[in-house]
């Protein structure tokens, strides 16, 4: 342990802090060095060689392809540079600004009403005293998680059924009238939200409630000394304690606001409730792969991705500012 | 702990009482709607269509929905195909995983930092599916296996995962499998991997279900159904309402009692036959996941 941390202070000695005349000495070695750094880190490189060819040709070469983002597609190449004519395309089309609409929106939604709900959880699961009950629950509730969203739409069609679904039993006990949330332009959205909660709060808790046990017993005996009751200790030693993490979390969300989860969104749309939950990803889906205007939707996508791009590095400079974590 | 237990008001009691029925009510809104499809998998098909969604015991007993779901060629097939994909998929992910982590982990390597930002990059930077598109067909994987095996073959997250784990692999230990005359593929696979066993279970299981799960690039890449994972037919059938799925390519009289097998009942069996392999793997999950979030925590 002792020596990997010595070992981790010499290199960013040698990277960072050396003046710069050491450094030019070092450039200067550089050749000589490749050499024998070859003869020994040679057998690393064939060890990385697949997941680097990976990164290459399917991280990096879809980049380079992006570039029909900015050309017009012809059968017989070579393909005409437009510039930005599909993206003024994009940005003038009504269609466009409801997808971006519908994206915040949910994404909004999920932002106030899924985010806090692990919180609540994590709170109320640290409560629990007897293991073996908390251990019963956790199982149970973390399941979700590893379900694909197509096995979620189905369970939730299927609850959520006007005829025979648990939901409408339980509303139509109250006396209301059955409603085909599927279906129902005004529900479909509050149904994103709740199946995203039913899928994520157990499992996502799970983050909260490491960084709850890892907070100092002491707190809690010092507060229990003062007289503190259970919502005084939650109130000012549990949520101090994990503000950190909430703070990260929270960050990492907002980073991938553009997205709303394309593969939640295509399981529970359909012909009646479309225009609700349109989102950036199923138009993109929709225009390129199925109608083939490859152009606009590689623009579409890409327009998305810088906006993420931002987003997400913004998000970890202000994680990294207020936590000192960043999101990597 | 437990002698604050004598302590307990009554009021802490109450309070107590509801913190766990609103956690029990919780297990039960995640548990029975799973219930509540076997109930009505496992049910005489002619009761099922009375059935309704609060119920968990089947209502009279038949197997009949799960010896069709067996024999249907569409879902066999599936199952067959998402296996392929899943276990290829998860071996090559892994190896393949753990190699360039441990480059990636010795704090000399030369072009560390850039193979780094490189791969930072790609979690940033994402041009999306268009893009994915055209390199597939560029590189003729369109309607192969192989697209789908490939679609994030390394994950950038469980990369930094494991780099983080083979950094604390001591020293020592390196040096002394190099004074025996160990070379650096010897020290990899015989002294490394071993050592990391319980990261690379976690990475396993975090890539098996990735990749049962997968839909969306099938949809994409996918254009043979006989080629399709289960996850597909399943969506098919049961998202998109297509019945021909499941029973178009064959006559549904020719089962016997087929014309009285409730679609819900079928369904409600391909939602369950596409989750198992999940629940089947899933105490796995537990005991791995848990632990590997919960002991870091636990040491502080």
């Amino acid at each position: 342990m002792d020596t990997s941390a010595e070992q981790r202070a010499k290199d960013l000695g040698a990277s960072g802090n050396v003046p710069k005349i050491a450094r030019d000495q070092h450039a200067g070695l550089l050749a000589g060095k490749l050499v024998l750094g070859l003869r020994k880190w040679w057998p690393y490189y064939v060890m990385m060689a697949p997941g680097i060819i990976f990164f290459l040709v399917l991280h990096y070469y879809p980049i380079w392809e992006a570039k029909i983002a900015f050309e017009q597609l012809r059968i017989i190449p070579p393909n005409i540079w437009v510039g930005l004519k599909h993206f003024q395309t994009l940005l003038a089309s009504p269609i466009f600004y409801q997808v971006l609409l519908n994206t915040l929106i949910i994404s909004g939604m999920k932002l106030i009403f899924v985010f806090p709900v692990p919180i609540m959880v994590a709170l109320m699961l640290n409560e629990v005293r007897g293991g073996s009950l908390r251990k019963f629950i956790q199982s149970a509730i973390y399941l979700p998680h590893f379900l694909s969203w197509v096995v979620i739409a189905g369970i939730f069609i299927a609850a959520l059924s006007p005829s025979d679904g648990a939901v409408n039993q339980i509303t139509g006990f109250f006396g209301m009238a059955p409603v085909s949330y599927m279906t129902d332009s005004g529900s479909i959205r509050w149904v994103l939200v709740f199946s995203e909660i039913w899928r994520s709060a157990g499992w996502d808790s799970l983050l909260y409630l490491a960084a709850i046990i890892a907070i100092d017993q002491q707190l809690y005996d010092a507060a229990e000394m003062d007289g503190a009751n259970r919502w005084q200790k939650i109130l000012h030693v549990t949520i101090p304690g994990i503000t950190p993490t909430i703070a990260t979390i929270f960050i990492l969300n907002a980073g991938m606001f553009l997205s709303a989860d394309l593969n939640q969104v295509i399981n529970f749309q359909n012909d009646v409730v479309r225009s609700q939950i349109d989102i950036v990803d199923t138009y993109v889906y929709r225009i390129g792969l199925q109608t083939g205007e490859y152009s606009l939707a590689t623009a579409a996508g890409l327009f998305k991705a810088v906006m993420g791009m931002i987003l997400i590095l913004m998000a970890h400079l202000v994680s990294k500012r207020l936590t000192g974590k960043g999101v990597w | 702990m437990s002698g604050s237990n004598i302590r307990r008001t009554p009021l802490e009691r109450i309070e107590y009482a509801i913190i766990v029925s609103t956690l029990l009510l919780l297990v039960v809104i995640t548990v029975q709607p799973i219930l509540n499809l076997l109930a009505v998998s496992l049910s005489d098909p002619k009761q099922v269509p009375g059935m309704g969604g609060l119920t968990v015991v089947p209502r009279g007993f038949s197997l009949d929905v799960w010896s069709l779901l067996i024999q249907n060629p569409n879902v066999l097939r599936g199952l067959g195909n998402s296996a392929f994909i899943t276990i290829v998929g998860t071996l090559l992910s892994v190896i393949f995983t753990a190699m360039m982590a441990w480059g990636l982990s010795r704090p000399k390597l030369p072009g560390r930092r850039i193979l780094f930002v490189m791969v930072l990059i790609t979690i940033v930077f994402e041009p999306g599916m268009i893009p994915d598109f055209f390199v597939n067909k560029r590189l003729g994987l369109i309607n192969t296996y192989w697209s789908l095996i490939f679609f994030k073959l390394v994950n950038a997250w469980y990369l930094i995962i494991l780099i983080r784990f083979f950094e604390e692999v001591p020293e020592e230990l390196l040096e002394a499998a190099e004074l025996d005359g160990a070379n650096a593929f010897q020290i990899f696979f015989k002294v490394v991997l071993p050592l990391a066993k319980p990261a690379l279970a976690t990475i396993t299981l975090f890539y098996l279900v990735f990749r049962w799960n997968e839909f969306f690039r099938a949809m994409l890449y996918l254009n043979d159904q006989s080629m399709w994972p289960l996850q597909l037919v399943l969506r098919q059938f049961v998202v998109e309402g297509d019945k021909l799925a499941m029973v178009g390519v064959q006559n549904m009289n020719n089962y016997t009692g087929a014309s009285q097998i409730d679609m819900r009942a079928l369904k409600a069996g391909i939602i369950l036959l596409t989750i198992a392999p999940v629940l089947l793997i899933y105490p796995l999950i537990l005991k791995f996941f848990t632990k590997g979030t919960m002991s870091g925590a636990l040491k502080g």
